[in-house]
């Protein structure tokens, strides 16, 4: 083959595999739409016929898209593809994944609908719906089960399911996980994907477990599984977590937790390797965040209206639930009138650090953090000892300057999003401290959190202007495939050969 | 080269400081004789301390021996530091002797204010004030807005050898191509500028009907990207063709000094060098201008000509970190007033009184950005930064993205600490952006026409020390935090 055809072979667009890869994961999820029909059966809600719809709705897309339009599909992937599956795909499953909520009626208008479906996908949490008791249950369990699969995100998922991929694997993982460094369990992306889809899977399986065991009823068992485990932060019910005893608030302290925790590591864990889990900086560092969040804000609730134990379990539950960017919120916490300011603090401080990389959760990530600090501080003491070399290493590892630098690029972006979030919700009358709040918790996908009462303890979603509700399912979807395949997309370098 | 304690390095620290002392102590006394002129009566213990002051600079100039700044790279850091603590702590004399400010706390703020030209102020009726204390305000601005370079015109002869990494420290390598070879001539050719300038616009002034006495004090603020005024409503009582001349000052307060020295002496090759920075300024003023002028037309519902007026001034006003004020900016629309101080973030030029991250920052930020964005796509591209047609070296870049993210986090820590403090959320915001660029009124109670009166000591500490940090950018003082600058190695 002469250089020239394989060069323009290169730059052709490979659509046909985007829309085969897209079609494939469109068949899984219209597949799991199988078990929120069948809850709705069982529970006689009504919305059996609606979620049947949906679900042949999406697996006729699934199919013309798999088997029509994608036919013949070369597996060849290339950087430019993967950020386009990355982005499309990221656009197109939330479209089709607000479906059972449209037509289940549950939620009046279409912007509602994405707003909820790109809150479950990006494992955010935030919800419009106000009364949660009148909406048929199936529709409830879909909307827990897009947390679950969005937790580890679309992309693994394709990866996980499409072993023929090899080297697009690793570019398609590139697209979604932009820059964080991932310790690989395996040298076959695909082989160390599954690993970490095997991880995720045991570590629901044995969340749901502990709870069922610890007397919950099946189905706010499974949607609080769901939400703890992906980190997203959904509840099925207005009652919320108030039925939960202290055992099993206990438990989901600990997962959620875990939910925040680079899922190699997790691994390491459950093969016993706990050096190894010792070792890594960054889960220090998240440990520690805990310990000293959870203890600074169990002082500063410390009162005499709430006894030193009870505090001391609320500061963990809330931080965990907030460094892991999962979003439960225990129902004492909501009506709580004033939030103190320390807390309040702290918490804003955690949301934007974030949970560690490779983790289910969202954020600045706290690896990036470790390396952006190191880094000012060696810059800083080479002001005055020139001829000294100082190199950033994490975990003994030396961080290259390229890779610091989109770093750099990376907290930009993200500034450059919280601040233009803040600027659409301060146009819809809302207070600039809660607008911050706000943009700042969907851009870290942490969704619920007592801060979004501060101003206003009546806040809810639904009563935003359409545009900042936009505004928002773009952070969201800024968050969580982080930025830069976002961006990528969008400009104009992209499509220019 | 390993502790400071021997008395040659302590030396070195306190010997440049006397000749600063020395001109402030006289400044104050200059100011209260040009009181008198305006019937205020003589300040004997205003006096007293000047002298005091002057006796202690001169003292220190002539019995301390010169150090050599040679012998310790972290020297010229601290003494920067150090330097402007210490002036902005005896600029609170004149305050404080004659009771204008009362509190130790207020009167820092406010001296510290002046000195790093911020223009964010304490006093609730400034009108009530005595002439002398007004023209003291209106001449630390002045003389802050210059800032270290002119203190480095009388500290850098007292030096060894060691010029540059002072000058450096200040300008923390923004600056990197100048126009003149040698650092002194640079310095000289801002301050011939600077002065001319200021001629210029007292007299133009006072041709626009002003009278001398707020000619002088305007054109000392504005010129000096400052911000304070004579009057409670800042600027919006002056006729309008003093305004605009005031706006004139301010954008030219934003603009490299030595570019307008080449441009003034025609020495168009050496403008090439600036040309690009020059351009996003104005693009960027003129972004400030038109978003302001229309949002104040077809959302406030003010006239063409009003909006027209009130737009660009207060647009140059934030653009240029002046913070002079020519209505109650409070009464504006929210998210205006957000991208407004963002804009003020990015301040005015390198080289400028101005303060905020500098555009020349700002570009090479971008561009930085963009890069990675394309080398994500083309991950074997090579496509250097360029600005002015010439590759930006890659410590440049580090720096940039450095001095950005150390901006980012000492605005974070200080609003946390703020909010501690029992400050609002909103106010905090506005205070910790408006005192961090140098813009000086923040939003909500500190905004607009308010002022920081309301807030308790430690807050007003605190955002003293902000401004510091603001105007020495950053680096020079979060270096002094880490424990191994201060360990022997």
């Amino acid at each position: 083959m002469s250089k020239r055809t394989a060069i323009s072979h290169i730059r052709t667009f490979n659509f046909r595999l985007i829309y085969k890869l897209l079609g494939s994961l469109l068949m899984w999820l219209s597949a799991a739409m199988i078990l929120p029909c069948a809850v709705s059966l069982v529970c006689h809600d009504g919305s059996q016929f609606e979620l049947s719809i949906s679900m042949l709705l999406m697996l006729a897309a699934g199919l013309f898209l798999h088997n029509i339009a994608g036919r013949g599909a070369a597996y060849e992937l290339h950087e430019k593809e993967s950020f386009w599956l990355t982005s499309l795909m990221w656009l197109l499953i939330p479209l089709l994944g607000a479906m059972p909520f449209v037509l289940s009626g549950s939620v009046n208008n279409f912007v509602d609908a994405l707003f909820e479906s790109v809150s479950g996908f990006t494992t955010t949490g935030s919800s419009i719906l106000t009364n949660l008791d009148e909406v048929p249950r199936g529709v409830i369990v879909w909307r827990s089960m897009t947390q679950w699969v969005g937790g580890l995100g679309l992309i693994m998922f394709i990866i996980a399911m499409q072993r023929r991929l090899h080297v697009g694997g690793t570019h398609l993982y590139g697209a979604e996980f932009s820059g964080t460094i991932q310790r690989k369990l395996n040298p076959h992306m695909t082989t160390s994907v599954s690993l970490m889809w095997r991880v995720y899977i045991a570590m629901t399986i044995g969340l749901l477990a502990i709870l069922l065991l610890t007397g919950n009823g099946f189905l706010n068992a499974f949607c609080i599984t769901m939400s703890a485990v992906s980190s997203g932060g959904f509840l099925p019910s207005s009652a919320g977590l108030s039925d939960f005893s202290t055992l099993s608030l206990g438990v989901l302290t600990v997962f959620m937790l875990f939910s925040g925790i680079n899922i190699a590591l997790l691994y390491k864990l459950f093969t016993g390797h706990f050096a190894d889990m010792w070792h890594d900086e960054e889960l220090r560092l998240y440990l520690i965040l805990f310990i000293c969040g959870a203890s600074a804000i169990a002082v500063s609730m410390y009162s005499a209206c709430i006894t030193l134990p009870s505090a001391i379990g609320r500061a963990c539950f809330h931080v965990a639930s907030t460094i892991s960017t999962c979003g439960l919120v225990l129902p004492a916490d909501t009506s709580m009138p004033t939030w103190p300011l320390l807390a309040a603090i702290i918490t804003l401080l955690f949301i934007v650090l974030g949970a560690s990389a490779g983790s289910t959760g969202g954020g600045l990530k706290l690896k990036r953090v470790m390396i952006l600090f190191r880094y000012v501080q060696n810059y800083l003491l080479s002001m005055v000892h020139p001829r000294a070399v100082a190199k950033v290493k994490i975990d003994g590892r030396v961080i290259s300057n390229e890779y610091i630098n989109k770093v750099f690029a990376f907290v930009f972006l993200y500034m450059a999003f919280a601040a233009g979030g803040t600027l659409l919700l301060t146009d819809s009358g809302q207070p600039l401290a809660s607008s911050i709040c706000l943009a700042l918790a969907n851009l870290s996908n942490l969704g619920p959190t007592p801060l979004i009462h501060i101003a206003d303890p009546t806040f809810c979603y639904t009563a935003l202007p359409t545009l900042s509700k936009c505004g928002l399912i773009v952070l969201m979807l800024a968050g969580r495939i982080e930025i830069f395949a976002l961006i990528a997309i969008f400009s104009p370098a992209y499509w220019k050969r | 080269m390993h502790t400071l304690s021997r008395p040659s390095k302590l030396s070195a620290l306190l010997h440049p400081i006397g000749l600063p002392l020395m001109g402030e102590g006289l400044l104050m006394v200059v100011c209260n004789i040009v009181g008198l002129l305006k019937g205020d009566a003589w300040e004997p213990s205003l006096l007293l301390c000047a002298c005091a002051l002057t006796a202690l600079g001169w003292s220190l100039n002539r019995f301390v021996p010169k150090g050599d700044m040679s012998t310790d790279r972290r020297l010229p850091y601290l003494l920067v530091t150090l330097l402007w603590l210490v002036v902005a702590l005896f600029g609170t004399i004149p305050f404080l002797t004659t009771g204008c400010i009362r509190s130790l706390p207020d009167a820092l703020f406010e001296s510290m204010s002046g000195f790093t030209s911020t223009g964010a102020t304490v006093v609730n009726d400034v009108e009530q004030l005595p002439a002398t204390i007004l023209l003291w305000r209106s001449a630390t601005q002045w003389v802050g807005g210059f800032g270290i370079i002119l203190i480095v015109l009388a500290v850098v002869p007292t030096l060894g050898i060691n010029k540059y990494s002072l000058y450096t420290a200040e300008a923390s390598g923004a600056d990197a191509a100048k126009s003149t070879n040698t650092t002194r001539d640079a310095v000289r050719h801002t301050l011939s500028v600077y002065l001319l300038l200021t001629f210029f616009f007292i007299t133009a002034l006072r041709l626009s009907g002003l009278h001398w006495w707020e000619a002088i004090n305007l054109t000392f603020t504005n010129i000096s990207s400052g911000g304070f005024s004579t009057h409670n409503d800042g600027l919006s009582s002056l006729p309008h063709a003093s305004q605009w001349l005031l706006g004139a000052a301010m954008l030219l307060s934003g603009i490299n000094f030595t570019l307008m020295y080449d441009i003034g002496r025609l020495r168009f090759r050496n403008i090439k060098n600036k040309l690009e920075q020059l351009r996003y300024y104005i693009a960027m003023s003129a972004c400030c201008i038109l978003l302001t002028v229309i949002t104040l037309h077809f959302h406030d519902g003010e006239t063409w000509p009003t909006a027209l007026r009130l737009g660009t001034l207060q647009g140059i006003s934030f653009i240029s970190t002046t913070g002079s004020l020519l209505t109650d900016t409070e009464q504006w629309w929210m998210p205006l007033l957000i991208v407004l101080m963002t804009l003020t973030l990015c301040g005015g030029m390198a080289g400028s009184t101005a303060g905020g991250l500098k555009t020349m920052r700002i570009v090479i930020l971008l561009r930085n950005v963009r890069n990675l964005l394309r080398g994500r796509l083309h991950p074997h591209a090579v496509s250097p930064i360029r600005l002015n047609g010439h590759p930006v070296a890659p410590h440049l870049i580090t720096n940039v993205m450095v001095i950005f993210f150390v901006y980012a986090f000492v605005m974070v820590a200080a609003a946390c600490l703020l909010l501690l403090m029992g400050v609002p959320a909103k106010e905090t915001i506005g205070a910790t952006i408006g005192c961090l660029t140098g813009y000086g009124p923040g939003l909500g109670s500190c905004g607009g026409l308010g002022n920081y009166a309301s807030m308790c000591g430690g807050a007003k500490l605190l955002l003293a020390f902000v401004m510091l940090m603001g105007r020495l950018e950053c680096l020079t003082i979060l270096l002094l935090f880490i424990p191994r600058f201060w360990t022997r190695r």
